[in-house]
């Protein structure tokens, strides 16, 4: 196997030094991918029926801004196309590392979740919404929340605002890391032929790349609506203000 | 026995007990976030698509950790000591 694990591209940039050019470019192209679908969406809306397309999309939004606002409530109106986005860019991602572009020799492909780069400032985007948003709601009560229920728990809350972005951050990451890892470990041991006797083991596993494929589709989505759901969860309880 | 076939081996030994330890801490997991949902829907059918929300939710939650841990033995067997490459050495004709 020539592909290695967190192995990438690197650009080297006039101000921002080295940068891992495949995750960018990949980037570039799962936003292409999304803009050009809504936009096909939103076409459909010129029409005056309703089509298949719209009716399909609209479920799968209703079902994520009922969960918004079954969760925030009325005050959670607002941040509905924020996580229908942030949904479907991750989706995307996250789905666009089973497109074989780095197999064909082409410097992108992979999943840009398989790479801190990407996950970390998407958990720092959450993080930042629900202080930003927590500030303007509440004033400087917002704070309040770093000492429930009681003042001496000050530590541990700060570590939990620590580890709230990190653990997003990491659980995304890792999922599809592993994903593209097994994927890898199995090609290698299919190449490697391991015989025991007449047996060749190595063919005996060629079929398991199959299902790890299936098992990527289904981490991809779970992971997605993890992550969007926690963010719902935790700016819901940064503007709650039942203290 | 040489220093490099007992590292190896260790991180082999290691590299088992951390997937072994992970599987078991999820799959009990797994099986309580299952069983509570089950019982949940049973007591309250109507509220189905609600706790089946709930119920991804903690199983995508849960299935972190082993994936985690999952990374990290591979992480370790693969990069910090290379063990495949001199076992499919020893194995390839």
């Amino acid at each position: 196997m020539h592909e290695q694990l967190g192995e990438h591209t690197i650009w080297q940039l006039p101000v921002l030094g080295s940068v891992h050019g495949d995750t960018i470019v990949t980037t570039w192209l799962v936003m292409a991918v999304s803009l050009a679908f809504f936009a096909w969406i939103g076409a459909s809306y010129r029409s005056a029926y309703v089509t298949r397309r719209q009716t399909v999309v609209e479920g799968a939004v209703n079902y994520i801004a009922d969960l918004a606002t079954s969760t925030l409530g009325e005050k959670g109106e607002p941040f509905v196309p924020f996580f229908i986005a942030l949904f479907v860019f991750i989706f995307l991602m996250n789905q666009f590392g089973i497109l074989p572009f780095k197999a064909l020799g082409l410097p992108f492909g992979g999943s840009p979740t398989a790479d801190l780069n990407t996950t970390v400032p998407l958990a720092l985007v959450v993080f930042f919404l629900t202080w930003i948003v927590g500030f303007r709601e509440l004033g400087f009560k917002a704070l309040g929340h770093l000492v429930q229920p009681f003042w001496w728990l000050l530590p541990i809350n700060l570590i939990e605002q620590v580890t709230r972005p990190a653990t997003l951050a990491a659980r995304l990451f890792f999922n599809i890391l592993v994903g593209e890892l097994l994927f890898i470990i199995i090609a290698n041991i299919v190449e490697a032929h391991v015989t025991v006797g007449p047996v060749n083991l190595s063919l005996s596993v060629a079929i398991v790349p199959f299902f790890i494929q299936f098992f990527n589709l289904f981490v991809g989505t779970v992971q997605a609506f993890v992550f969007t759901l926690l963010a719902i969860v935790y700016l819901s309880l940064a503007i709650a203000d039942d203290h | 026995m040489s220093s490099e076939a007992l590292v190896a081996a260790f991180t082999l030994l290691s590299f088992g007990i951390i997937v072994a330890a992970v599987a078991f801490g999820s799959a009990i997991g797994d099986g309580i976030v299952a069983s509570k949902a089950v019982e949940a829907i049973a007591r309250q059918p109507e509220a189905r698509p609600n706790i089946f929300t709930f119920l991804f939710l903690g199983v995508g939650v849960l299935e972190a950790f082993p994936i985690i841990g999952l990374g990290l033995a591979f992480y370790m067997l693969l990069v910090v000591v290379g063990v495949p490459n001199g076992l499919m050495q020893h194995f390839a004709h």
